[in-house]
């Protein structure tokens, strides 16, 4: 099974992470990842946490593969907002 | 004589170099006298002070600060050797080609002096060994320092060499080591590391003089060059200071020895009278510049947050910001430092949950991203966002920390592709993506050499909760 090397944002933190992510495996893995990476820096507990890619959120219930995550592309965690759906 | 692929670009007829000058008419028996005197002076103080008595007398932060100048700056130094003899043959006139000897002979001194004073101090604390093996590791911060070393003095041309190394890096940046951290050093009671790098200051500021005189013919005859260089430089330059100089100075100083903030270091030797002499000389001031002046207030409290929580991946101790050095950076960053409090609470917190000395309990362990230019951490921007921007070259995906760094690389691509990052090396099954393995084997750190807190996370405002001392 190939993994998919991402470079991970996540609001609050001060630095990049490598996410490596399996083709079938949900965003909403990614984002538990992607959270328990910059867990040292961010505190993650009391927060709802979206995945974007260019500015768009992604299905949480999307596969990696599902969602045309590229190899080495950028995402980036961010709090979801009062208000959001 | 003088072939353009060694002497450097623009190339000039002769008749154009005639009239270099520079300040400084040294003789060569002048030269040995006065450097002899220098000598004399750090030995002195050296025998005065007894070194590891003098060590352990020191606080365990500037220690760490020490430690960090100790690795990055005496065989970088040792490159300029090179760089400044390959200006003895090649630069194109005779009164340059002297002064880049003397330079030469600076440089190697400025190896030699710290070596000399500080690399003994291994025998009390192995850290220090990384004076000697910092460049001849794959430790990532030695990586980022040799892709630019390398390239600026190694590898430049004695144009190049001249406006990067002596008018960008010497006469913009070195000031911030070599006096702003020199006068921060005699607060800390450091008067060796203060007689040290002061001494290596009277030569800085002789053979810096061999940038302006080029700067200002290059940019008389091609102006479009001079500002590249220029531009070029100074954003290398910079990042590599905001390393070294502004974690030393915002965050290893003692809180009861701090001066003026980094920042305000940086106001004074960069803005001030940095862009005056560009402004001589009839260049601009770089294109980036707001970017800079967002990033003196952001990018080295980004990088420390980081590496403090990546500390075993380097070779010298930090030491966590508490209340009262919290209050000090936000009176000196107000616009900025508010949001890297969350980090550092979320720091004290774990640390608060631990055991004294479980450094990994407040440790980063998922595998930290590299700019494809600079080779330092994806950490420019502010903690909101991050400034990283990931574009496409020749068919291959590359990150850039900024703005800049992209900039950079995409005027010389020919000269920056074919590197690797760090996750490229992992990707490419070249370094383990296991970060014990990874510093173990790969970065050539051994546990009693790599970094902790400095106190073992014992503070005496942090309040530990009744779990962690169960």
């Amino acid at each position: 099974m190939s993994l998919v090397p991402l470079y991970g944002f996540v609001e609050g933190d001060t630095m990049g992470v490598l996410v490596l992510a399996a083709r079938d495996m949900r965003i909403e893995t990614v984002i538990a990842n992607l959270c328990q990476s910059a867990a040292p820096r961010v505190s993650i507990d009391g927060h709802q946490w979206d995945l974007l890619v260019g500015g768009h959120v992604l299905d949480p219930d999307n596969t990696v593969d599902g969602a045309r995550l590229a190899p080495l592309q950028r995402i980036d965690l961010r709090r979801r907002r009062a208000g959001a759906p | 004589m003088f072939p353009e692929a060694l002497s450097g670009t623009p190339w000039l007829p002769h008749e154009d170099w005639a009239g270099w000058d520079e300040p400084f008419k040294t003789k060569f028996e002048d030269y040995v006298v006065g450097q002899d005197d220098k000598e004399r002076g750090v030995t002195a103080v050296a025998a005065l002070l007894g070194r590891a008595k003098h060590m352990a007398r020191l606080d365990p932060g500037w220690l760490a600060a020490t430690k960090l100048h100790a690795a990055t700056l005496p065989l970088a130094e040792f490159a300029a050797v090179v760089g400044n003899l390959r200006a003895t043959r090649f630069a194109r006139d005779g009164a340059w080609r002297t002064m880049s000897t003397l330079g030469a002979l600076d440089e190697l001194r400025h190896t030699q002096v710290p070596l000399e004073v500080l690399h003994p101090l291994l025998k009390v604390d192995r850290q220090f060994d990384w004076a000697h093996r910092f460049y001849h590791t794959n430790n990532w911060v030695a990586i980022a320092a040799r892709h630019a070393f390398d390239e600026l003095l190694m590898c430049a041309d004695p144009i190049e060499l001249a406006i990067g190394t002596n008018f960008v890096f010497e006469t913009g940046f070195t000031n911030l080591q070599f006096i702003g951290l020199a006068s921060l050093a005699e607060g800390a009671d450091d008067r060796l590391f203060e007689a040290m790098v002061t001494s290596i200051q009277t030569d800085e500021a002789r053979h810096a003089q061999i940038g302006r005189p080029v700067l200002e013919i290059v940019a008389r005859h091609d102006p479009e060059r001079a500002q590249y260089l220029v531009d070029k430089w100074f954003w290398r330059s910079w990042q590599l200071f905001a390393v070294v100089t502004g974690l030393a100075m915002d965050y290893l100083t003692p809180f009861a020895r701090r001066g003026p903030s980094f920042r305000e270091f940086v106001q004074e030797w960069v803005a001030e009278q940095f862009l005056g002499a560009l402004e001589r000389l009839g260049l601009k001031r770089p294109w980036y510049w707001e970017i800079f002046e967002k990033s003196v207030a952001n990018y080295h409290h980004m990088i420390y947050a980081s590496a403090y929580s990546y500390r075993a991946s380097v070779w010298f101790d930090f030491v966590l910001p508490g209340p009262r050095e919290r209050a000090w950076l936000r009176r000196k960053y107000p616009e900025s430092f508010p949001a890297f409090e969350p980090v550092w609470d979320r720091i004290t917190e774990t640390w608060a949950q631990t055991d004294p000395g479980i450094d990994f309990a407040a440790h980063g362990k998922a595998i930290p991203t590299f700019c494809s230019l600079c080779q330092l951490v994806l950490s420019h921007g502010t903690p909101e966002h991050n400034e990283a921007r990931v574009t496409m070259h020749n068919g291959e995906p590359r990150v850039f920390c900024n703005e800049p760094c992209q900039w950079i690389f995409e005027r010389e691509p020919e000269r920056y592709g074919a590197h690797k990052d760090i996750v490229a090396r992992v990707l490419a099954g070249e370094a383990p993506a296991n970060l014990i393995e990874f510093l173990r084997t790969y970065s050539a750190l051994a546990y009693d050499e790599w970094g902790k807190d400095a106190y073992a996370g014992v503070y005496p405002w942090l309040v530990r909760t009744p779990e962690a001392n169960r």
